[in-house]
């Protein structure tokens, strides 16, 4: 699914922000990315997202190879990545209906497929009653939820969660943790999840693999954070 | 199937205009002020040809007779004009007909007559009606070689006048409306990038998600079509009302010119109008857009 090959990025200010990174992440998987601030997990999603190119080395993802990949394909790459921010990036003037289905919009999904498909995705995050609400009317953990259905509304095949829990009070942290979970499991989605979180990577006995000043220190399934 | 809702984009667009409404109007102010400069020297323009056109169907010189020549000599004067080539037609006006003539269009002023009772001072003239113009010069040549004429007046000279003004209003309004239309598509420019400025986050919410640069760009397109419209539907409107007055102004205080009526030069105006402001809104907003289009 996932494959960095010896990826190198040095961002124009001369900052190497990672060096020699090489490992692969299958179909399926969970993944966490950890490392203190600093240490290079953001510009990983960056690379991912096509939002930076690698320096050198080789990214690839399914049957993509970011490396070389034209700016003109590159919407249509992302509609296969589901993205949650540590900022949930909701639309304020939209409700949280509104919300979801805009991204649906973005892609020219039919109107008959939004109606029919937003509800059972606010079912999936347990937003079903807030249809009509604002993000601004919600908590933060249900803003998050939001974020987390409009990340699979056009069906991806990865979500990446960049600090998903990182602005939401502990307890709710690990409600969108499990949902996280869930989407892995019952929906079949590889998830990687960028998080300096000790507590929740610890419980979850997930892979993880660990990044330092831009070199990976540690991959270990069923791993504990540090 | 995929469907790109235009309600969106439409509204998306209206919502830009309204979010920056100074702008906006400054925006439409600035296109308006260039349109009206363009209708205004097109009209005078398409007036002046009008104009040109009458004065050159008339095809006429006048060949005043010196006062000294008899009747007899300037009928016979006259069929020998009428035999030259490039002449259709002579009409005589003999001294009294002109003086009647005259008297007749100064009927407001009787008493410049009454001063002359008795003492005519108009010649006799031949006017004489050619059919080609390019050829003009012979027969003015022609003429000049009878002894019995003292004087030709041709037409042509007020044309050539016209002609070289009408020149240099061309040339004015041309310099006038590129400045104006810089000018306009800067001030679109602007708007259009403080619409996307103020969307900024919106935009690269909408890139992560996946939207492609078309989806973003529409409504910012639009935005500027909508511009474009409303400048050239306002000029319009304005140069039609200002028309209407000029037309009366000038009929009543220069009565000697014909002005063409709005409805033949009507619908050229407004496909330019519409036209122009069409392509500066969608100039400016592609100009302002260039640097989202990279992914």
């Amino acid at each position: 699914m996932i494959e960095f090959n010896r990826v190198k990025k040095v961002y124009p200010n001369g900052t190497v922000a990672l060096e020699d990174i090489s490992f692969e992440v299958g179909d399926g998987e969970f993944v966490f990315i950890v490392g203190a601030s600093g240490a290079g997990k953001s510009t990983m999603a960056k690379l991912l997202l096509r939002e930076e190119k690698v320096t050198s080395g080789h990214l690839t993802v399914g049957q993509m190879h970011l490396d070389n990949m034209p700016d003109r394909v590159v919407p249509y790459y992302r509609r296969k990545i589901g993205m949650v921010f540590q900022d949930f990036r909701l639309f304020p003037n939209k409700t949280v209906y509104e919300n979801v289905a805009f991204a649906m919009q973005c892609i020219g999904e039919p109107k008959k497929n939004i109606r029919r498909r937003v509800p059972s995705l606010l079912e999936v995050v347990g937003l079903e009653d807030k249809l009509k609400s604002f993000p601004d009317e919600l908590s933060g953990g249900e803003q998050q939820r939001v974020a987390l259905a409009r990340a699979i509304a056009n069906n991806p095949d990865m979500i990446i969660a960049d600090e998903p829990t990182g602005n939401i009070d502990p307890q709710k942290s690990m409600e969108i943790m499990n949902l996280l979970v869930k989407i892995n499991s019952v929906h079949k989605k590889t998830v990687l999840v960028v998080t300096h979180e000790k507590t929740l990577v610890d419980y979850f006995k997930k892979r993880v693999i660990t990044i330092s000043d831009g070199r990976v220190v540690g991959d270990h399934r069923g791993g504990m954070y540090g | 199937m995929r469907s790109y809702s235009i309600t969106y984009f439409i509204a998306e667009a209206l919502k830009g205009l309204w979010r920056n409404g100074v702008m906006s109007l400054a925006s439409i102010a600035v296109l308006v002020s260039c349109l009206i400069v363009l209708g205004a020297f097109s009209s005078l323009v398409a007036n002046i040809n009008y104009n040109l056109d009458e004065i050159g169907a008339v095809n006429q010189i006048v060949a005043f007779i010196d006062p000294d020549t008899s009747d007899e000599d300037i009928l016979a004067l006259r069929d020998s004009i009428a035999a030259m080539d490039n002449v259709s037609a002579v009409r005589y006006i003999s001294r009294e007909e002109a003086y009647q003539s005259e008297k007749e269009k100064y009927s407001e002023y009787p008493e410049l007559f009454a001063k002359l009772e008795g003492d005519n001072p108009y010649t006799a003239s031949l006017v004489i009606t050619f059919a080609d113009i390019d050829r003009l010069v012979n027969l003015e040549q022609a003429l000049g070689e009878e002894e019995s004429i003292y004087k030709v007046s041709k037409r042509t000279d007020i044309a050539a006048t016209i002609e070289s003004f009408k020149q240099t209003v061309i040339l004015i309004a041309t310099w006038f409306m590129i400045l104006l239309l810089v000018v306009s598509v800067f001030v679109i420019i602007n708007t259009i990038k403080l619409a996307v400025f103020s969307r900024r986050q919106e935009i690269s919410i909408m890139r992560y998600i996946g939207a492609t640069s078309g989806f973003i760009m529409v409504p910012f397109i639009i935005e500027g079509v909508i511009i474009g419209l409303l400048s050239g539907g306002a000029a319009y409107g304005i140069i039609r009302a200002a028309y209407g007055y000029a037309a009366r102004s000038v009929s009543e205080q220069l009565s000697f010119l014909s002005v063409m009526p709005f409805d033949s030069i009507g619908w050229y105006l407004l496909g330019a109008f519409l036209g122009i402001g069409l392509l500066c809104g969608v100039v400016g907003s592609l100009i302002s857009m260039r640097r989202y289009l990279d992914a």
